[in-house]
């Protein structure tokens, strides 16, 4: 093991959010080749995470703690600096003017990869690119957000549902993408709903109960009936190796 | 479609050649046919004055809809141009630079706007049509500033309201200014291409990708603001050239801003000329005011967009 700071490193970290505390002194420290999954409840403050791991502000939210990127606060780094370091996909993005996919994707590139093209057509998205970003369905546009992502080129990847709104074949498809195509200097800190395509895909998992405590572990160690109850509040059963709510 | 390398090549050659062709019959046709001298004194500069505000106005459109992020955003309809005139006349009245009180006139016209639209903004929300009504009230509000202001100056030296609050060529001076702006800002539209671009994703996309979100709106601002105001200094509040012109060359599948930057003062330029053209003689001997003819024109295909959809 070598002594580089991790990635993401949170201390202490506590946001609240309308009288609420959605999560409350989180210590936790992401490093490269590390998938981890945030699990919750509907607004159990996964998208407020994220968004406060990004550096991207929110009206309404106050943040204590502090949240380090490679050792260093997060607020000492400029916003160049932080383009290369982590990539953000918001859980919608909100397009309103008319350009191409391909245009899109060359807007997205900071740090330009060896590997874009091959994470373009893991992605199924070569058919794409000519286009326009308007007319995409939900299940494309997102599939072309976590592209932009990629196309950054930075180490830590921050994604809010990457798979909400893709098919069957698709989710299998950013399943496999994930899971086999990330570089080891990569991070990955994903919010999902699916505990099969979780159990799947995260190497490790960050529960936010609705208390505002958090349980983290290895995916294999973590994901278990009772957690899964706390975090969830309902049944769960293990039917032949899949995760079933009652 | 998106067009591309020849397509947009061909594009822009259909758009010169139309330009070159209005140009040509805006010099040739007129209330005394044709004279060269009449040419030379009148007419030509009639049309590059007509050439240097219509190139402004669609930079500042252009300007205005990458700052607020909406395609249907326009001086003259979000309040820009109305700031402009109320400040050219304050200007007029105590005796300051017409065009310093238009800059400054039109520039707290952006900054109102921009703060009414600071929430949408800094999310990504959907909040164009209240931003474009918030615009339409605010134009209400400096043109009937402009009214009450024209109404207690006696003073014969201002012009009258049509030229402050529709807009009119008959006393635009000297064009040149006009012109060398507008090559400014052409200029630095193309140089800051890759950072507006960004800016169009979003505030939260292009700070991602490490864009300083902040000063490149204080550009863009300054950059709408200035446009305006020196069209409005030269011509009067003409109105829907900046929303028609960068909206239909995107509709024609021009997406990129530098290509944009270039190719709508080009049109602009020919758009106001022709419709300067329709103004001088489609009544003849009476001279319509051109941002009446604009207006005519401009308001239901603001309204067929807004109908669409604001795409």
């Amino acid at each position: 093991m070598s002594d580089a700071p991790p990635l993401l490193a949170t201390r202490a970290l506590t946001l609240a959010a309308a009288g609420r505390e959605l999560v409350r002194s989180l210590d936790w420290r992401v490093g490269p080749g590390q998938r981890w999954c945030v699990i919750g409840r509907n607004a159990a403050g996964k998208s407020t995470l994220l968004r406060a791991l990004a550096g991207v502000s929110e009206i309404g939210v106050s943040q204590r703690g502090a949240i380090d990127w490679q050792g260093r606060p997060q607020h000492d780094w400029s916003a160049v600096d932080a383009a290369a370091l982590r990539a953000f996909m918001p859980q919608q993005a909100i397009d309103r003017f008319p350009i191409t996919v391909a245009r899109l994707l060359e807007l997205s590139v900071v740090r330009p990869r060896h590997d874009a093209r091959a994470a373009l057509a893991a992605l199924d998205l070569e058919p794409l690119a000519a286009r326009p970003v308007l007319e995409l369905s939900g299940g494309e546009r997102q599939r072309v957000a976590l592209a932009q992502c990629v196309l950054q080129g930075a180490p830590l990847l921050l994604l809010d549902e990457p798979v909400a709104f893709q098919d069957p074949a698709h989710q299998a498809l950013v399943a496999r993408w994930l899971g086999l195509s990330l570089p080891r200097d990569q991070a990955l800190v994903i919010s999902a709903h699916d505990v099969n395509w979780i159990a799947r895909t995260a190497t490790h998992v960050l529960a936010l109960l609705p208390t505002g405590q958090c349980e983290q572990g290895v995916t294999a160690d973590l994901l278990e009936a009772g957690l899964l109850e706390r975090v969830y509040g309902c049944e769960w059963r293990d039917v032949g190796g899949v995760w079933v709510a009652d | 479609m998106p067009l591309t390398g020849a397509r947009l090549g061909a594009l822009a050659a259909v758009l010169a050649a139309a330009v070159l062709v209005v140009t040509v019959m805006a010099l040739a046709i007129g209330s005394a046919g044709f004279d060269t001298e009449l040419i030379r004194t009148l007419r030509a500069p009639r049309v590059a004055a007509a050439a240097g505000v219509g190139a402004l106005l669609a930079l500042a459109g252009l300007a205005m809809q990458s700052l607020l992020r909406n395609p249907l955003a326009d001086p003259y309809v979000l309040g820009t141009s109305g700031g402009a005139a109320v400040g050219a006349l304050l200007a007029l009245m105590f005796g300051v630079a017409m065009t310093l009180g238009a800059a400054a006139g039109a520039l707290c016209a952006g900054a109102v706007l921009l703060w009414l639209a600071r929430h949408a903004l800094a999310t990504t929300d959907d909040a164009s049509p209240r931003l474009i009504l918030a615009g339409a009230m605010l134009a209400a509000l400096f043109g009937a500033m402009a009214s009450l202001l024209l109404a207690l100056t006696p003073d014969q030296r201002l012009r009258g309201a049509i030229f402050w609050l529709v807009g009119d060529l008959s006393g635009a001076g000297d064009p040149g200014v006009n012109l060398v702006a507008a090559v400014v800002f052409t200029a630095w539209f193309v140089a800051r291409e890759r950072a507006i671009d960004r800016l169009l994703l979003g505030s939260v996309a292009a700070h991602l990708l490490g864009e300083p979100v902040r000063r490149l709106r204080f550009e863009l601002l300054l950059a709408a603001s200035l446009a305006a105001a020196l069209a409005v200094a030269s011509a009067g509040a003409i109105g829907f050239v900046g929303l028609v012109v960068p909206h239909a060359l995107r509709l024609a599948g021009v997406q990129r801003t530098r290509d944009l930057a270039l190719l709508a003062p080009l049109s602009g330029a020919g758009l106001l000329v022709a419709a300067d053209l329709l103004a001088r003689t489609v009544a003849l001997p009476v001279e319509l005011p051109v941002g009446a003819v604009m207006a005519l024109a401009g308001a239901p295909v603001f309204v067929w967009f807004l109908a669409r959809g604001g795409r």
